[in-house]
């Protein structure tokens, strides 16, 4: 479970703390949907949760381990993060390797890395671009590449920062289909940043509302 | 003198004169009065001490790196410590690495002093200073970009991390290759960014009219003068601190 315990944060430039003694938690094997007001928080939640960011106060724990008292790369074995903008997460040369750069360092095989990539490349409809470069995809073509290599990682949890921009109603729908499944198949922990109500409405199976 | 106060074109001319200042002295003890007068500046001008701690902590480990380098790695000069029969410091490598240090910090700290004050108001101080509207308006574009290219270089070290690079435990010339990588799309982004800003600009007219007029002007008060002559007599009087130490 992802705990957060009375945390309160404030940005460097800031004067008024964005959160204060705020509280929640994030079970395995649910969709949680938070939702809120224009800068409300829910993207600085986000990167609370994935240890992106800390707390000036309180904790935010992942299955009772602080995100202080570890790196980065070790809550990356646990937590999938997806940015709100696809163009800060893709950095490899191509399609393919943007998806086997994380399955390569979490220690797969060669075969079982290409493997999963195409399975997901081909789930996401990238399978004719998997030797391009990622910056001459679409905006849509990037948000499902870097959706992709989010969930090839198979981690405990997964938080998706506004994952539907962008994405035609297929495609989300596609999405959702996939976040259950993820869900009760793997007993996935997925925290859904949206402002979708229909989406949420149909995907979610809690709503946290971020007050302002 | 509160710098929010001060003319823009004062605060470009100090930086300018104290940051020229900081590389043509070639003495440490001028140096050491200029970082003072900088600092003097800043605090004088409404800055706590801890918030020039806050915006220059980030270079103290490229400066300590310089120093290092420049002091163990420059040969010429006497032998000041040795290690097992080999000189390691000498007094010219030392003299170099006191320099080159003192001259980053005092360049840093001068780019301080435009830190007060509007944007739009060192792009009319640049514009009544005969500078091409469109270059001072790039110059300061290309200013307002730079913290969002840093938070945006900031995700993608993020991005890698929780997909699972170690970047802490690998080794500096890795770590120099994986950097260089990485930076490769934030580079990319912002050159695809100006090109979107300026297809943006031009769809609002931008240089449709050749002269552009301005409702504001800026206007130099017998203050901000005397202010700047002050400053500029005390940077002529800190070149001469040497032959003062010499007799």
């Amino acid at each position: 479970m992802i705990t957060v315990e009375q945390i309160t944060y404030l940005y460097p430039h800031s004067d008024t703390p964005i959160f204060q003694d705020f509280s929640a938690h994030f079970k395995r094997g649910e969709i949680v949907a938070v939702s809120g007001k224009n800068g409300s928080g829910k993207t600085t939640l986000s990167k609370l949760l994935a240890g992106i960011l800390q707390p000036q106060k309180g904790s935010v724990c992942i299955d009772g381990l602080s995100t202080k008292s570890q790196d980065l790369f070790e809550i990356g074995q646990k937590v999938g993060y997806l940015f709100q903008n696809p163009n800060r997460q893709l950095f490899c040369e191509t399609v393919f390797r943007e998806i086997t750069f994380g399955l390569n360092n979490q220690g797969l095989k060669k075969q079982q890395a290409t493997e999963k990539a195409d399975y997901y490349l081909n789930y996401f409809n990238l399978a004719s671009y998997r030797d391009d470069y990622p910056g001459h995809l679409s905006h849509g073509e990037k948000q499902r590449l870097a959706l992709a290599a989010v969930l090839a990682l198979g981690t405990d949890y997964v938080v998706l920062d506004e994952p539907t921009i962008g994405l035609d109603m297929l495609r989300r729908r596609e999405l959702g289909e996939l976040l259950l499944k993820l869900c009760k198949e793997s007993n996935c922990g997925i925290v859904l940043i949206c402002q979708e109500a229909e989406f949420m409405a149909r995907y979610a199976e809690r709503e946290l509302v971020i007050p302002v | 003198m509160n710098l929010q106060m001060v003319d823009p074109r004062i605060k470009i001319l100090l930086l300018l004169t104290i940051s020229s200042a900081a590389l043509i002295f070639p003495h440490p003890f001028s140096l050491a009065a200029l970082l003072v007068l900088a600092l003097f500046i800043l605090m004088a001008g409404g800055l706590k001490p801890v918030q020039v701690w806050v915006k220059a902590r980030g270079l103290c480990g490229l400066i300590l790196m310089l120093f290092l380098i420049q002091c163990l790695f420059n040969r010429a000069g006497e032998p000041l410590l040795w290690l097992f029969n080999m000189p390691i410091v000498t007094d010219f490598g030392l003299n170099t690495a006191l320099l080159v240090s003192l001259r980053l910090l005092i360049i840093v700290l001068s780019a301080m002093i435009v830190l007060f004050g509007e944007s739009r108001d060192y792009l009319l101080a640049l514009t009544q200073c005969k500078v091409p509207y469109e270059i001072a308006f790039m110059v300061l574009a290309a200013l307002r970009f730079l913290p969002i290219l840093r938070e945006e270089a900031q995700d993608v070290i993020c991005a890698a991390q929780l997909r699972g690079l170690r970047i802490k435990k690998t080794g500096l010339f890795h770590k120099l290759k994986v950097y260089i990588s990485l930076m490769l799309p934030v580079v990319a982004g912002a050159i695809h960014r100006a090109e979107q800003l300026s297809f943006a600009m031009e769809a609002r007219a931008f240089r449709a009219n050749s002269h552009r007029s301005s409702m504001r002007r800026l206007r130099l008060r017998v203050v901000d003068v005397f202010y700047a002559l002050v400053i500029l007599m005390a940077v002529i009087a800190i070149a001469f601190i040497p032959l003062l130490t010499i007799n």
